[in-house]
Protein backbone atom coordinates (compact mmCIF):
# COMPACT_ATOMS: atom_id res chain seq x y z
CA UNK A 1 0.00 0.00 0.00
CA UNK A 2 1.46 3.31 -1.02
CA UNK A 3 1.81 5.83 1.77
CA UNK A 4 -0.22 8.55 0.07
CA UNK A 5 0.09 10.86 3.03
CA UNK A 6 3.79 10.91 2.52
CA UNK A 7 3.47 11.33 -1.25
CA UNK A 8 1.11 14.24 -0.72
CA UNK A 9 3.55 15.81 1.69
CA UNK A 10 6.41 15.29 -0.72
CA UNK A 11 4.50 17.05 -3.47
CA UNK A 12 3.79 20.00 -1.21
CA UNK A 13 7.41 20.19 -0.10
CA UNK A 14 8.61 19.96 -3.67
CA UNK A 15 6.30 22.69 -4.94
CA UNK A 16 7.51 24.98 -2.15
CA UNK A 17 11.03 24.84 -3.47
CA UNK A 18 10.22 24.50 -7.16
CA UNK A 19 11.55 27.94 -8.03
CA UNK A 20 14.88 27.35 -6.34
CA UNK A 21 15.65 23.85 -7.49
CA UNK A 22 13.74 23.88 -10.76
CA UNK A 23 12.53 20.39 -9.92
CA UNK A 24 8.82 19.79 -10.13
CA UNK A 25 6.70 16.79 -9.44
CA UNK A 26 3.15 16.84 -10.74
CA UNK A 27 0.60 14.07 -10.49
CA UNK A 28 -0.17 12.57 -13.87
CA UNK A 29 -3.49 11.27 -12.70
CA UNK A 30 -5.66 11.62 -9.66
CA UNK A 31 -4.47 8.55 -7.80
CA UNK A 32 -0.92 9.78 -7.11
CA UNK A 33 0.55 6.57 -8.47
CA UNK A 34 1.72 8.07 -11.74
CA UNK A 35 3.58 11.32 -11.57
CA UNK A 36 5.62 13.50 -13.86
CA UNK A 37 8.90 14.94 -12.69
CA UNK A 38 10.74 17.67 -14.54
CA UNK A 39 14.37 18.58 -14.07
CA UNK A 40 16.32 21.35 -15.75
CA UNK A 41 19.48 20.36 -17.55
CA UNK A 42 22.52 21.16 -15.42
CA UNK A 43 24.39 24.31 -16.32
CA UNK A 44 27.74 23.71 -17.99
CA UNK A 45 26.68 20.43 -19.57
CA UNK A 46 25.37 19.56 -23.02
CA UNK A 47 21.97 19.35 -21.35
CA UNK A 48 21.95 22.99 -20.31
CA UNK A 49 18.82 24.83 -21.25
CA UNK A 50 16.73 21.71 -21.64
CA UNK A 51 13.88 20.62 -19.40
CA UNK A 52 13.64 16.89 -19.06
CA UNK A 53 10.50 15.04 -18.19
CA UNK A 54 10.62 11.88 -16.15
CA UNK A 55 7.76 9.47 -15.76
CA UNK A 56 7.40 8.34 -12.21
CA UNK A 57 5.44 5.32 -11.13
CA UNK A 58 5.17 4.56 -7.45
CA UNK A 59 5.26 0.88 -6.54
CA UNK A 60 2.99 -0.60 -3.91
CA UNK A 61 5.75 -0.61 -1.34
CA UNK A 62 6.73 3.04 -1.71
CA UNK A 63 8.60 4.51 0.18
CA UNK A 64 10.14 1.22 1.19
CA UNK A 65 10.65 0.38 -2.48
CA UNK A 66 12.20 2.78 -4.97
CA UNK A 67 9.98 4.72 -7.38
CA UNK A 68 10.18 3.66 -10.99
CA UNK A 69 11.61 6.49 -13.04
CA UNK A 70 12.07 6.76 -16.75
CA UNK A 71 12.92 9.65 -19.02
CA UNK A 72 10.03 10.52 -21.26
CA UNK A 73 12.22 13.13 -22.90
CA UNK A 74 14.87 11.70 -25.18
CA UNK A 75 18.34 12.09 -23.73
CA UNK A 76 21.81 11.26 -25.08
CA UNK A 77 23.58 10.03 -22.00
CA UNK A 78 25.71 6.93 -21.22
CA UNK A 79 23.55 5.98 -18.24
CA UNK A 80 20.17 6.66 -19.85
CA UNK A 81 18.76 4.53 -22.59
CA UNK A 82 18.46 6.54 -25.76
CA UNK A 83 15.62 4.23 -26.78
CA UNK A 84 13.49 3.74 -23.70
CA UNK A 85 14.70 6.43 -21.36
CA UNK A 86 15.51 3.88 -18.67
CA UNK A 87 17.83 5.24 -16.03
CA UNK A 88 20.79 3.33 -14.62
CA UNK A 89 21.14 4.78 -11.16
CA UNK A 90 21.90 2.84 -8.02
CA UNK A 91 19.59 4.79 -5.73
CA UNK A 92 16.69 3.85 -7.97
CA UNK A 93 17.60 0.20 -7.52
CA UNK A 94 19.49 -1.48 -4.70
CA UNK A 95 20.73 1.69 -3.04
CA UNK A 96 17.29 3.16 -2.54
CA UNK A 97 16.54 4.28 0.97
CA UNK A 98 13.13 5.13 2.41
CA UNK A 99 14.70 8.31 3.66
CA UNK A 100 15.03 9.49 0.07
CA UNK A 101 12.18 11.32 -1.57
CA UNK A 102 10.99 11.91 -5.10
CA UNK A 103 12.71 15.25 -5.01
CA UNK A 104 16.05 13.88 -3.82
CA UNK A 105 15.81 11.09 -6.36
CA UNK A 106 15.20 13.62 -9.12
CA UNK A 107 18.13 15.66 -7.81
CA UNK A 108 20.26 12.54 -8.11
CA UNK A 109 19.08 12.06 -11.68
CA UNK A 110 20.00 15.66 -12.37
CA UNK A 111 23.42 15.03 -10.86
CA UNK A 112 23.76 11.98 -13.09
CA UNK A 113 23.30 14.24 -16.10
CA UNK A 114 26.27 16.32 -14.97
CA UNK A 115 28.44 13.32 -14.12
CA UNK A 116 28.03 10.47 -16.58
CA UNK A 117 29.50 7.14 -15.55
CA UNK A 118 30.39 5.32 -18.79
CA UNK A 119 31.94 2.43 -16.89
CA UNK A 120 28.48 1.33 -15.79
CA UNK A 121 26.47 2.17 -18.88
CA UNK A 122 22.81 1.83 -19.64
CA UNK A 123 23.30 2.66 -23.30
CA UNK A 124 26.43 0.97 -24.62
CA UNK A 125 26.56 2.99 -27.83
CA UNK A 126 26.48 6.29 -25.98
CA UNK A 127 29.03 5.02 -23.47
CA UNK A 128 31.41 3.98 -26.24
CA UNK A 129 31.06 7.36 -27.87
CA UNK A 130 31.63 9.10 -24.57
CA UNK A 131 34.84 7.16 -23.98
CA UNK A 132 36.25 7.18 -27.52
CA UNK A 133 34.97 10.37 -29.07
CA UNK A 134 33.97 12.73 -26.33
CA UNK A 135 33.48 15.74 -28.62
CA UNK A 136 31.04 13.86 -30.78
CA UNK A 137 29.23 12.77 -27.67
CA UNK A 138 28.94 16.36 -26.48
CA UNK A 139 27.67 17.52 -29.85
CA UNK A 140 25.14 14.74 -30.04
CA UNK A 141 23.91 15.32 -26.53
CA UNK A 142 23.55 19.03 -27.17
CA UNK A 143 21.67 18.35 -30.39
CA UNK A 144 19.29 16.00 -28.60
CA UNK A 145 18.73 18.56 -25.90
CA UNK A 146 17.95 21.22 -28.48
CA UNK A 147 15.70 18.87 -30.40
CA UNK A 148 13.74 17.15 -27.65
CA UNK A 149 14.25 18.84 -24.31
CA UNK A 150 13.69 22.41 -25.37
CA UNK A 151 11.04 22.58 -28.03
CA UNK A 152 8.79 19.87 -26.83
CA UNK A 153 8.90 20.74 -23.22
CA UNK A 154 8.87 24.46 -23.84
CA UNK A 155 5.99 23.99 -26.20
CA UNK A 156 4.16 21.84 -23.71
CA UNK A 157 4.75 24.29 -20.92
CA UNK A 158 3.36 27.09 -23.05
CA UNK A 159 0.33 24.99 -23.96
CA UNK A 160 -0.18 24.00 -20.36
CA UNK A 161 0.03 27.59 -19.28
CA UNK A 162 -2.52 28.60 -21.88
CA UNK A 163 -4.98 25.91 -20.87
CA UNK A 164 -4.49 26.57 -17.17
CA UNK A 165 -5.22 30.23 -17.77
CA UNK A 166 -8.48 29.10 -19.32
CA UNK A 167 -9.40 27.67 -15.96
CA UNK A 168 -8.53 24.00 -16.18
CA UNK A 169 -6.60 22.24 -13.46
CA UNK A 170 -2.94 21.85 -14.32
CA UNK A 171 -2.73 18.12 -13.61
CA UNK A 172 -5.65 17.41 -15.87
CA UNK A 173 -4.28 19.63 -18.59
CA UNK A 174 -0.92 17.88 -18.50
CA UNK A 175 -2.35 14.39 -18.55
CA UNK A 176 -4.69 15.16 -21.43
CA UNK A 177 -2.03 17.00 -23.38
CA UNK A 178 0.18 14.00 -23.04
CA UNK A 179 -2.64 11.64 -23.96
CA UNK A 180 -3.34 13.53 -27.18
CA UNK A 181 0.33 13.81 -28.05
CA UNK A 182 0.73 17.51 -27.28
CA UNK A 183 -1.96 18.75 -29.61
CA UNK A 184 -3.36 21.84 -27.98
CA UNK A 185 -6.67 21.86 -29.84
CA UNK A 186 -7.36 18.17 -29.23
CA UNK A 187 -6.60 18.66 -25.55
CA UNK A 188 -8.99 21.60 -25.39
CA UNK A 189 -11.70 19.55 -26.99
CA UNK A 190 -11.22 16.84 -24.45
CA UNK A 191 -11.17 19.27 -21.60
CA UNK A 192 -14.40 20.82 -22.75
CA UNK B 1 23.73 -9.71 68.43
CA UNK B 2 23.29 -6.00 68.93
CA UNK B 3 22.46 -6.26 72.57
CA UNK B 4 25.28 -8.66 73.07
CA UNK B 5 27.82 -6.41 71.52
CA UNK B 6 26.55 -3.42 73.45
CA UNK B 7 26.76 -5.39 76.64
CA UNK B 8 30.18 -6.62 75.76
CA UNK B 9 31.68 -3.16 75.65
CA UNK B 10 31.29 -2.36 79.34
CA UNK B 11 32.52 -5.82 80.17
CA UNK B 12 35.59 -5.16 78.19
CA UNK B 13 36.33 -1.92 79.90
CA UNK B 14 35.47 -3.35 83.27
CA UNK B 15 37.65 -6.35 82.77
CA UNK B 16 40.58 -4.41 81.54
CA UNK B 17 40.61 -1.32 83.68
CA UNK B 18 38.24 -2.01 86.57
CA UNK B 19 36.57 1.24 85.78
CA UNK B 20 34.88 2.37 89.01
CA UNK B 21 32.60 4.78 87.23
CA UNK B 22 30.48 1.99 85.98
CA UNK B 23 29.70 0.74 89.41
CA UNK B 24 28.93 4.12 90.89
CA UNK B 25 25.75 4.51 88.97
CA UNK B 26 22.87 5.50 91.14
CA UNK B 27 20.28 4.12 88.85
CA UNK B 28 19.01 0.84 90.20
CA UNK B 29 18.19 -0.68 86.97
CA UNK B 30 21.66 0.07 85.86
CA UNK B 31 22.97 -1.63 88.93
CA UNK B 32 20.78 -4.60 88.34
CA UNK B 33 21.98 -4.74 84.82
CA UNK B 34 25.53 -4.49 86.00
CA UNK B 35 25.01 -7.38 88.35
CA UNK B 36 23.58 -9.44 85.60
CA UNK B 37 26.47 -8.57 83.40
CA UNK B 38 28.89 -9.42 86.13
CA UNK B 39 27.25 -12.75 86.57
CA UNK B 40 27.50 -13.43 82.90
CA UNK B 41 31.08 -12.35 82.95
CA UNK B 42 31.85 -14.80 85.72
CA UNK B 43 30.27 -17.48 83.65
CA UNK B 44 32.28 -16.54 80.61
CA UNK B 45 35.44 -16.29 82.60
CA UNK B 46 35.03 -19.78 83.93
CA UNK B 47 34.32 -21.05 80.45
CA UNK B 48 37.24 -19.15 79.03
CA UNK B 49 39.56 -20.47 81.73
CA UNK B 50 38.62 -24.01 80.89
CA UNK B 51 39.09 -23.44 77.22
CA UNK B 52 42.28 -21.50 77.60
CA UNK B 53 43.95 -24.47 79.11
CA UNK B 54 43.86 -26.07 75.75
CA UNK B 55 45.06 -22.97 73.97
CA UNK B 56 48.60 -22.15 74.90
CA UNK B 57 49.20 -19.81 71.95
CA UNK B 58 46.73 -17.25 73.07
CA UNK B 59 48.08 -17.17 76.57
CA UNK B 60 51.64 -16.86 75.39
CA UNK B 61 50.88 -14.01 73.09
CA UNK B 62 49.01 -11.91 75.50
CA UNK B 63 48.26 -12.19 79.15
CA UNK B 64 44.86 -10.63 78.78
CA UNK B 65 43.37 -13.50 76.93
CA UNK B 66 42.29 -15.50 79.95
CA UNK B 67 40.64 -12.49 81.47
CA UNK B 68 38.65 -11.81 78.36
CA UNK B 69 35.32 -13.44 77.81
CA UNK B 70 35.95 -15.50 74.75
CA UNK B 71 33.30 -17.76 73.34
CA UNK B 72 33.74 -21.34 72.42
CA UNK B 73 33.20 -20.90 68.75
CA UNK B 74 35.34 -17.87 68.29
CA UNK B 75 38.12 -19.51 70.22
CA UNK B 76 38.65 -21.95 67.44
CA UNK B 77 38.50 -19.22 64.93
CA UNK B 78 41.08 -17.37 66.90
CA UNK B 79 43.47 -20.26 66.81
CA UNK B 80 43.12 -20.62 63.10
CA UNK B 81 43.69 -17.00 62.42
CA UNK B 82 46.63 -16.81 64.75
CA UNK B 83 48.47 -19.58 63.06
CA UNK B 84 47.57 -18.45 59.64
CA UNK B 85 47.91 -14.70 59.52
CA UNK B 86 49.49 -13.56 62.67
CA UNK B 87 50.05 -9.87 62.99
CA UNK B 88 47.31 -8.88 60.62
CA UNK B 89 44.64 -6.48 61.56
CA UNK B 90 41.92 -9.02 61.05
CA UNK B 91 42.86 -10.57 64.35
CA UNK B 92 41.59 -7.54 66.14
CA UNK B 93 38.29 -7.78 64.45
CA UNK B 94 37.92 -11.42 65.23
CA UNK B 95 38.84 -10.63 68.75
CA UNK B 96 36.00 -8.15 68.81
CA UNK B 97 33.64 -10.59 67.25
CA UNK B 98 34.47 -13.08 69.92
CA UNK B 99 33.33 -10.56 72.48
CA UNK B 100 29.96 -10.36 70.93
CA UNK B 101 29.68 -14.12 70.82
CA UNK B 102 28.72 -14.04 67.20
CA UNK B 103 30.78 -15.42 64.40
CA UNK B 104 30.42 -12.76 61.77
CA UNK B 105 31.06 -13.10 58.10
CA UNK B 106 34.30 -12.06 56.57
CA UNK B 107 33.41 -8.72 54.99
CA UNK B 108 32.36 -7.31 58.30
CA UNK B 109 35.53 -8.62 59.82
CA UNK B 110 37.60 -6.85 57.27
CA UNK B 111 35.47 -3.79 57.77
CA UNK B 112 36.27 -3.54 61.42
CA UNK B 113 39.83 -4.43 60.74
CA UNK B 114 40.23 -1.38 58.58
CA UNK B 115 38.46 0.77 61.09
CA UNK B 116 40.88 -0.33 63.75
CA UNK B 117 43.81 -0.06 61.44
CA UNK B 118 45.71 2.09 63.87
CA UNK B 119 45.67 -0.79 66.33
CA UNK B 120 48.07 -2.72 64.20
CA UNK B 121 50.59 -5.11 65.62
CA UNK B 122 50.45 -8.57 66.98
CA UNK B 123 47.41 -10.29 68.25
CA UNK B 124 45.39 -8.59 70.98
CA UNK B 125 47.49 -5.46 71.09
CA UNK B 126 44.32 -3.48 70.58
CA UNK B 127 43.09 -4.36 74.02
CA UNK B 128 46.32 -4.95 75.86
CA UNK B 129 48.36 -1.88 75.10
CA UNK B 130 45.69 0.73 74.71
CA UNK B 131 43.79 0.16 77.87
CA UNK B 132 40.32 1.55 78.11
CA UNK B 133 40.64 4.11 75.38
CA UNK B 134 41.87 1.68 72.81
CA UNK B 135 39.32 -0.84 73.84
CA UNK B 136 36.60 1.68 73.35
CA UNK B 137 37.91 2.48 69.92
CA UNK B 138 38.05 -1.20 69.21
CA UNK B 139 34.51 -1.58 70.30
CA UNK B 140 33.70 1.33 68.05
CA UNK B 141 35.22 -0.66 65.30
CA UNK B 142 33.02 -3.53 66.25
CA UNK B 143 29.97 -1.35 66.08
CA UNK B 144 30.87 0.09 62.76
CA UNK B 145 31.29 -3.43 61.59
CA UNK B 146 27.62 -3.84 62.32
CA UNK B 147 26.65 -0.41 61.17
CA UNK B 148 25.97 -1.42 57.66
CA UNK B 149 23.32 -3.82 58.77
CA UNK B 150 21.44 -1.91 61.43
CA UNK B 151 21.00 1.78 61.80
CA UNK B 152 20.88 1.68 65.57
CA UNK B 153 24.52 0.89 65.59
CA UNK B 154 25.14 3.87 63.42
CA UNK B 155 23.68 6.07 66.10
CA UNK B 156 25.72 4.31 68.73
CA UNK B 157 28.86 5.08 66.90
CA UNK B 158 27.99 8.71 66.43
CA UNK B 159 27.18 9.01 70.12
CA UNK B 160 30.48 7.61 71.04
CA UNK B 161 32.05 10.30 68.97
CA UNK B 162 35.03 8.28 68.04
CA UNK B 163 36.79 10.62 65.68
CA UNK B 164 39.27 8.08 64.53
CA UNK B 165 36.59 5.85 63.18
CA UNK B 166 34.85 8.70 61.45
CA UNK B 167 38.06 9.85 59.87
CA UNK B 168 38.68 6.40 58.61
CA UNK B 169 35.21 6.17 57.20
CA UNK B 170 36.15 7.17 53.71
CA UNK B 171 39.12 4.89 53.76
CA UNK B 172 36.81 2.11 54.82
CA UNK B 173 34.49 2.85 51.94
CA UNK B 174 37.39 2.78 49.53
CA UNK B 175 38.70 -0.43 50.96
CA UNK B 176 35.25 -1.95 50.81
CA UNK B 177 34.82 -0.92 47.23
CA UNK B 178 38.11 -2.58 46.43
CA UNK B 179 37.11 -5.53 48.53
CA UNK B 180 33.84 -5.78 46.69
CA UNK B 181 35.61 -6.69 43.51
CA UNK B 182 37.18 -9.66 45.19
CA UNK B 183 34.17 -10.85 47.08
CA UNK B 184 31.31 -11.62 44.83
CA UNK B 185 29.01 -12.90 47.50
CA UNK B 186 25.57 -11.46 47.07
CA UNK B 187 25.23 -10.88 50.76
CA UNK B 188 28.13 -8.50 50.79
CA UNK B 189 26.99 -6.20 48.06
CA UNK B 190 24.21 -4.33 49.81
CA UNK B 191 26.61 -3.52 52.61
CA UNK B 192 29.04 -2.01 50.21
CA UNK B 193 26.35 -0.06 48.45
CA UNK B 194 25.10 1.46 51.63
CA UNK B 195 28.57 2.45 52.65
CA UNK B 196 29.21 4.19 49.38
CA UNK B 197 25.93 5.98 49.53
CA UNK B 198 26.79 7.28 52.97
CA UNK B 199 30.02 8.45 51.56
CA UNK B 200 28.26 10.26 48.77
CA UNK B 201 26.00 12.07 51.15
CA UNK B 202 28.94 13.04 53.27
CA UNK B 203 30.85 14.24 50.25
CA UNK B 204 30.30 17.47 48.45
CA UNK B 205 28.92 16.42 45.11
CA UNK B 206 30.31 15.07 41.90
CA UNK B 207 33.80 16.36 42.37
CA UNK B 208 34.39 14.46 45.55
CA UNK B 209 32.93 11.33 44.06
CA UNK B 210 34.95 11.40 40.91
CA UNK B 211 38.10 12.04 42.88
CA UNK B 212 37.81 8.67 44.56
CA UNK B 213 38.97 5.93 42.29
CA UNK B 214 37.91 3.36 44.83
CA UNK B 215 34.28 4.16 44.40
CA UNK B 216 34.37 3.35 40.70
CA UNK B 217 31.90 0.72 39.72
CA UNK B 218 29.84 1.19 42.82
CA UNK B 219 27.60 3.98 41.68
CA UNK B 220 27.06 3.96 37.94
CA UNK B 221 26.75 7.69 37.47
CA UNK B 222 29.74 8.44 39.60
CA UNK B 223 32.03 6.13 37.71
CA UNK B 224 33.66 6.50 34.34
CA UNK B 225 31.74 3.71 32.72
CA UNK B 226 27.99 3.49 32.29
CA UNK B 227 27.72 7.18 32.91
CA UNK B 228 24.36 8.76 32.31
CA UNK B 229 25.00 12.25 31.04
CA UNK B 230 22.74 14.98 32.14
CA UNK B 231 21.92 17.68 29.66
CA UNK B 232 23.60 20.26 31.91
CA UNK B 233 26.62 18.12 32.67
CA UNK B 234 29.82 20.05 32.22
CA UNK B 235 31.71 16.96 31.08
CA UNK B 236 29.04 15.89 28.64
CA UNK B 237 30.64 15.20 25.25
CA UNK B 238 29.77 17.69 22.55
CA UNK B 239 29.07 14.95 20.09
CA UNK B 240 26.05 13.68 21.96
CA UNK B 241 22.75 14.83 20.55
CA UNK B 242 20.81 17.45 22.40
CA UNK B 243 17.76 15.66 23.69
CA UNK B 244 16.13 18.69 25.19
CA UNK B 245 15.18 19.92 21.75
CA UNK B 246 12.76 17.16 21.05
CA UNK B 247 9.95 18.57 23.12
CA UNK B 248 10.39 22.22 22.22
CA UNK B 249 11.35 22.19 18.56
CA UNK B 250 8.94 20.71 16.12
CA UNK B 251 10.65 21.09 12.78
CA UNK B 252 8.47 19.95 9.91
CA UNK B 253 10.95 21.07 7.27
CA UNK B 254 13.37 18.50 8.52
CA UNK B 255 11.12 15.67 7.55
CA UNK B 256 11.14 15.74 3.80
CA UNK B 257 13.50 18.58 3.18
CA UNK B 258 16.53 18.43 0.96
CA UNK B 259 20.02 17.46 2.00
CA UNK B 260 20.43 15.29 5.03
CA UNK B 261 17.11 15.19 6.78
CA UNK B 262 18.51 13.64 9.94
CA UNK B 263 21.09 15.05 12.23
CA UNK B 264 22.63 14.06 15.50
CA UNK B 265 21.85 17.43 16.97
CA UNK B 266 18.09 17.19 16.89
CA UNK B 267 15.25 14.78 16.99
CA UNK B 268 12.71 15.19 14.21
CA UNK B 269 9.11 15.63 15.27
CA UNK B 270 7.88 13.42 12.46
CA UNK B 271 9.06 10.09 11.22
CA UNK B 272 11.02 10.87 8.04
CA UNK B 273 9.66 7.71 6.43
CA UNK B 274 5.94 7.81 7.09
CA UNK B 275 5.66 11.47 8.21
CA UNK B 276 3.67 10.45 11.28
CA UNK B 277 4.40 12.17 14.59
CA UNK B 278 7.06 10.60 16.72
CA UNK B 279 5.89 9.86 20.25
CA UNK B 280 8.20 9.67 23.24
CA UNK B 281 9.04 6.03 22.66
CA UNK B 282 9.79 6.67 19.00
CA UNK B 283 11.91 9.72 19.65
CA UNK B 284 13.96 7.89 22.26
CA UNK B 285 14.40 5.00 19.87
CA UNK B 286 17.82 5.06 18.26
CA UNK B 287 18.18 1.89 16.22
CA UNK B 288 21.40 2.79 14.43
CA UNK B 289 24.68 4.37 15.35
CA UNK B 290 24.37 6.84 12.50
CA UNK B 291 21.70 8.67 14.48
CA UNK B 292 18.89 8.21 11.99
CA UNK B 293 15.60 8.09 13.83
CA UNK B 294 12.35 6.66 12.63
CA UNK B 295 9.19 5.35 14.16
CA UNK B 296 8.94 1.80 15.40
CA UNK B 297 6.45 0.85 12.71
CA UNK B 298 8.72 1.87 9.87
CA UNK B 299 11.65 0.21 11.62
CA UNK B 300 9.72 -3.03 11.83
CA UNK B 301 8.73 -2.74 8.19
CA UNK B 302 12.35 -2.27 7.17
CA UNK B 303 13.45 -5.23 9.27
CA UNK B 304 10.92 -7.35 7.43
CA UNK B 305 12.55 -6.39 4.14
CA UNK B 306 16.23 -5.71 3.63
CA UNK B 307 16.83 -4.55 7.20
CA UNK B 308 19.10 -1.65 6.32
CA UNK B 309 19.13 1.69 8.05
CA UNK B 310 17.60 4.35 5.78
CA UNK B 311 20.16 6.84 7.02
CA UNK B 312 23.40 5.00 6.34
CA UNK B 313 22.23 1.93 4.37
CA UNK B 314 24.04 -0.35 6.80
CA UNK B 315 22.35 -3.43 8.09
CA UNK B 316 20.63 -3.07 11.41
CA UNK B 317 22.76 -5.29 13.61
CA UNK B 318 19.95 -7.35 15.13
CA UNK B 319 18.92 -4.34 17.17
CA UNK B 320 22.15 -4.16 19.16
CA UNK B 321 21.46 -0.78 20.66
CA UNK B 322 18.19 -1.92 22.12
CA UNK B 323 19.93 -4.81 23.79
CA UNK B 324 22.60 -2.52 25.10
CA UNK B 325 19.97 -0.22 26.42
CA UNK B 326 18.20 -2.92 28.31
CA UNK B 327 21.42 -4.30 29.70
CA UNK B 328 22.63 -0.91 30.75
CA UNK B 329 19.27 0.05 32.06
CA UNK B 330 19.04 -3.16 34.00
CA UNK B 331 22.35 -2.71 35.71
CA UNK B 332 21.59 0.94 36.28
CA UNK B 333 18.33 0.08 37.96
CA UNK B 334 19.89 -2.56 40.12
CA UNK B 335 22.68 -0.36 41.27
CA UNK B 336 20.51 2.61 41.93
CA UNK B 337 18.04 0.52 43.86
CA UNK B 338 20.52 -0.01 46.64
CA UNK B 339 21.27 3.60 47.26
CA UNK B 340 17.76 4.78 46.62
CA UNK B 341 17.07 5.89 50.15
CA UNK B 342 20.12 8.08 50.16
CA UNK B 343 19.79 10.32 47.17
CA UNK B 344 16.58 11.91 46.10
CA UNK B 345 17.82 12.84 42.68
CA UNK B 346 18.80 9.29 42.02
CA UNK B 347 15.43 8.20 43.23
CA UNK B 348 13.72 10.36 40.64
CA UNK B 349 15.75 8.84 37.85
CA UNK B 350 15.14 5.42 39.24
CA UNK B 351 11.40 5.88 39.31
CA UNK B 352 11.39 6.97 35.72
CA UNK B 353 13.44 3.97 34.75
CA UNK B 354 11.15 1.62 36.51
CA UNK B 355 7.88 3.15 35.46
CA UNK B 356 8.57 3.69 31.81
CA UNK B 357 10.00 1.17 29.48
CA UNK B 358 12.40 3.26 27.49
CA UNK B 359 13.30 6.61 28.99
CA UNK B 360 16.96 6.30 28.26
CA UNK B 361 19.06 6.35 25.17
CA UNK B 362 22.39 4.70 24.79
CA UNK B 363 25.11 6.46 22.87
CA UNK B 364 28.41 5.21 21.77
CA UNK B 365 31.12 7.71 22.42
CA UNK B 366 34.75 6.87 21.71
CA UNK B 367 34.15 3.19 21.93
CA UNK B 368 32.16 3.15 25.10
CA UNK B 369 28.45 3.25 25.67
CA UNK B 370 26.78 5.79 27.82
CA UNK B 371 23.18 6.19 28.78
CA UNK B 372 21.21 9.35 28.77
CA UNK B 373 18.16 9.53 30.94
CA UNK B 374 15.24 11.48 29.62
CA UNK B 375 14.02 13.17 32.72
Amino acid sequence: MIDFARVQKELVECSKDAEGSGIRVIPKSDNLVHLIGTIPGPIGTPYEGGVFQIDITLPEGYPFEPPKMQFSTKVWHPNISSQSGAICLDILKDQWSPALTLKTALLSVQALLSAPQPDDPQDAVVAQQYLKDYQTFVNTARYWTESFAKTSSRGIEVKVQKLVEMGFPEAQVRSILEAVGGDENLALERLL
Amino acid sequence: MVSDSIAAAPILSAANTKNPGKKKRTNRSAKLKQYKIDARREQWLSQGAVKNKGCKDGIDDDGHVPSLPVGKHSKRELEKVETRRRGEDDDVSIHQDSDSESPSNSPISSNSSVLCGNDSGTNFTGSSSGGSSSSSSSSGGCYSGNITEEEEDDDEEVEEGDDECLDDWEAVADALAADDKLQTSSQDEPVVETDSSCEVTNGSGVGSMSSKPGSDGVLPWASGNNKAWRADDAFRPQTLPNLSKQHSMPNPDRCCGGGIPWSRNSVPSNCPICCEDLDLTDSSFLPCNCGFRLCLFCHKRILEQDGRCPGCRKQYECEPIETEASVHGGSLTLRLARSVSMIERTLKCLQIIIQQTGPWVVFEHQGRYSTEILC
